[in-house]
């Protein structure tokens, strides 16, 4: 494997990555709100489906984008009524909006399947000038479109957000402890909301995002073929922290592109199918060595996460 | 609590003070559930979700009146259509079981898809194995041992990990979904395995399994033996839950892990035999998939959904093994009609269906609700006195009767992902 081969393989996996760190962290955010929204998947589709719709309407890439986010916000807003005002079970909700997003998605997808987006509803590559220029990293990091750049700072505001702000404090009391929260004056279930929402919109958004920049036409099989799950598997292996969720990405997004690079350089003696299963694989063997209980201090996982709060029943 | 009363994420953020408490509705725990309520749930998010494919297929232009006769028509009006309904309810039946033996002791293992792609991957290389060899008989009865097992095989490490390490169980099996798809996809498309058909060319597929290992179908239509094996099994898992000693520890373990761990049942080995169990029930699914219908190991017929559609089937017949059977046809209608409408002159999209199977779960979850509470109108006599009527200890809650109460979330996943430890909930 020579220099270029490995400088294309990390830019693909950087741009691989990018849709997946956007859903983490959404999902991150919800989780840290002590919400488990297992429907990225869904909210995915939807927002891809939705974008190329929109896309294909307007030819506007950031109108498409901005319909996604919106389409992913509408079912995280199904879900966060079903798990925070009616209690009802989250993990089940989580699989009835991946089952609901991929039908729906498929059914407001069929007349386009298989279509192209028009060129001008694409989202555009942006590379920095003299940045681009360094060796390796340049084409890695900098050669890549604007949703990989705001990704990052996504990521840094996010960590900001969670561990130096006000909110963010409020935010993480409400995943730890609701019952904690509520005395403090804290609105649990408004907070809760916001933050579904929020991840809504970073899922749909990383739907809509891969349908803009990724995939030439849209697929249901294709499209998104489970990312959404694996973001979910992210958020654990990055133990809820938005920084590590971004690293894991391009670990997880390498893992994903890895195939064509061995291909490339001739090694084929590790099936395409055995990689793809990497990422899963690695998240749950994190998952086994976070059950030790020595490591699980450091985790972070939100204490309340999955259990819905009730104030009557305290 | 609050229903979505109006929020505002930003001062709703910040929260330093709390507005004055304004509540739209209230909810109280009712402490009696008339049987009617029961029954009219699940029938209420049925209807709620015909209405929502109605938008859809509205804004689509298509009328929601016609396609809907067509669904049942083509699902439960003919002999042959009904038939054909039983065939798709089949798998559902035993993948609804597998969800309702690990959801009635808060397991929740989600993994009954990946589950049935094993068991359908050992069952169709046990007759491709020994089936020129063995009787008919024979055949099917190891094809049913080796599916169960496939199942089991898959659950076990999520299983174990949750016995003993006490592994969040949730994201483990849903994780191992992905693992077991591509792994078929690898013995069928990705590699010359002993199930691809040397013969097949251009299209890989998997070699058909001999015919003395064919499930026996009924008539001409394509209801087969599987169906009767679900029968049992429901059978089976219905005498287990309500007479056996495994079932009333089932029963106490399902309403509090530290009351059963003071009475002495062994919590770890439980944890591991009823997802075993499960396992086995969805690993069945796969074996009468392969034997009944398409008799070879084939991923395109194999990856539908069959997995999560029962938690669907289990969750609508509110954990009751006899209400699996009949939400599990009705769904089997549902997934069986989709075909019939793209033969429609105006061809509407086979996936309303997989929409509407969403959508009823979305509604039968929220309105789940009705069965526990009873909704408190700011404007009713009664003021809605905070707590009136809830904080009972569940116990004496006849709401919560035995399967009532425990697709609520109230009594949520056991502990946060990612790490269980004595999860702390309640006073």
């Amino acid at each position: 494997m020579n220099d270029t081969v490995l400088a294309l393989t990390l830019a693909a996996a950087v741009a691989a990555g990018t849709p997946l760190a956007l859903a983490a962290i959404g999902e991150l955010i919800t989780e840290r709100a002590g919400i488990l929204n297992l429907g990225v998947e869904g909210m995915m589709l939807l927002g891809a489906v939705t974008a190329f719709l929109v896309g294909n309407a307007t030819g506007d890439p950031w109108t498409a984008m901005l319909a996604g986010s919106a389409a992913g916000a509408s079912l995280a807003l199904a879900h966060a009524f079903a798990s925070i005002s009616l209690r009802a079970n989250q993990i089940v909700s989580g699989l009835a909006l991946v089952i609901f997003g991929t039908g729906l998605s498929t059914f407001l997808g069929r007349p386009v399947e298989g279509m192209p987006l028009p060129r001008e509803a694409r989202i555009p590559r942006v590379a920095i000038t003299y940045l681009s220029d360094l060796p390796l990293i340049g084409r890695m990091l900098f050669t890549q479109d604007v949703v990989v750049y705001a990704s990052w700072i996504l990521a840094a505001a996010t960590a900001f957000y969670l561990f130096r702000t006000r909110p963010g404090l409020s935010l993480r009391s409400v995943g730890e402890s609701p019952a904690t929260a509520d005395v403090m004056g804290l609105r649990v279930n408004a907070i809760r909301y916001a933050h579904t929402i929020i991840g809504g919109v970073l899922c749909g958004g990383a739907g809509a995002y891969l349908m803009l920049a990724r995939v030439p036409a849209w697929s249901q099989a294709a499209t998104t073929n489970g990312i959404g799950f694996i973001a979910i598997a992210l958020v654990v292996f990055a133990s809820w922290k938005p920084w590590r969720a971004l690293l894991g990405a391009y670990i997880f997004g390498l893992a994903l592109r890895a195939n064509f690079a061995l291909q490339g350089a001739g090694v084929t003696f590790i099936p395409a199918e055995f990689l793809a299963m990497t990422p899963y694989l690695l998240t749950i063997l994190v998952l086994v060595a976070l059950s030790f209980s020595d490591l699980r201090k450091r985790a972070g996982a939100p204490e309340a996460l999955g259990v819905p709060y009730a104030r009557e029943e305290r | 609590m609050t229903a979505p009363t109006r929020e505002r994420a930003s001062t709703a953020a910040h929260g330093r003070r709390r507005a004055p408490s304004t509540r739209l509705i209230a909810l109280e725990r009712r402490l009696h559930v008339r049987r009617w309520v029961y029954v009219a749930v699940p029938v209420l998010s049925v209807l709620l979700a015909l209405a929502v494919g109605a938008v859809f297929l509205l804004l689509t232009g298509h009328n929601p009146l016609v396609v809907y006769r067509v669904m049942v028509q083509a699902s439960f009006a003919s002999t042959f259509g009904f038939a054909d309904t039983l065939a798709s309810a089949t798998p559902l039946i035993l993948t609804g079981l597998a969800a309702l033996v690990s959801f009635r002791v808060k397991l929740w293992n989600i993994g009954a898809e990946g589950q049935l792609y094993i068991g359908a991957v050992l069952a169709s290389g046990v007759a491709l194995w020994l089936g020129e060899l063995l009787p008919r008989p024979a055949n099917i009865v190891a094809m049913l041992v080796a599916g169960a097992l496939g199942g089991m095989l898959l659950v076990a490490i999520p299983a174990l990990a949750r016995a003993w390490l006490r592994t969040n169980e949730i994201i483990t099996t849903l994780l191992l979904n992905a693992v077991a798809l591509l792994f078929i996809n690898w013995l069928i498309f990705g590699s010359r395995s002993f199930w691809r058909d040397p013969a097949a060319g251009q299209f890989p597929q998997g070699t058909r399994i001999p015919v003395a290992a064919e499930f026996p179908r009924f008539g001409t239509t394509r209801v087969h033996l599987g169906l009767v094996i679900a029968l049992l099994a429901v059978a089976v898992v219905w005498f287990v839950l309500t007479r056996t000693r495994l079932g009333y520890r089932m029963r106490i373990l399902g309403d509090s892990e530290s009351a059963a761990r003071y009475a002495g049942v062994p919590v770890r080995r439980m944890v591991l035999v009823v997802l075993l169990f499960s396992g086995a029930l969805a690993g069945l699914a796969g074996a009468a998939d392969v034997g009944g219908l398409s008799r070879r190991l084939d991923p395109n017929s194999l990856a539908i959904g069959m997995g999560y559609a029962g938690i669907i089937v289990a969750a609508l017949a509110r954990l009751n093994p006899g209400g699996v059977v009949l939400v599990a046809i009705l769904l089997g209608g549902v997934r069986n009609a989709g075909t019939a409408l793209q033969s429609l002159p105006e061809r509407v999209p086979m996936e309303i269906a997989v929409m509407l199977e969403g959508a009823i779960l979305l509604f039968a979850l929220g309105s789940e609700v009705l069965v526990r509470y009873r909704i408190r109108w700011p404007w009713s006599a009664a003021p809605a006195v905070e707590g009136a009527g809830g904080g009972g200890p569940a116990g004496d809650d006849a709401a919560s009767g035995p399967e009532g109460d425990l697709l609520a979330g109230g009594d949520g996943p056991d502990g946060p992902v990612g790490a269980a430890d004595e999860r702390e909930e309640g006073p």
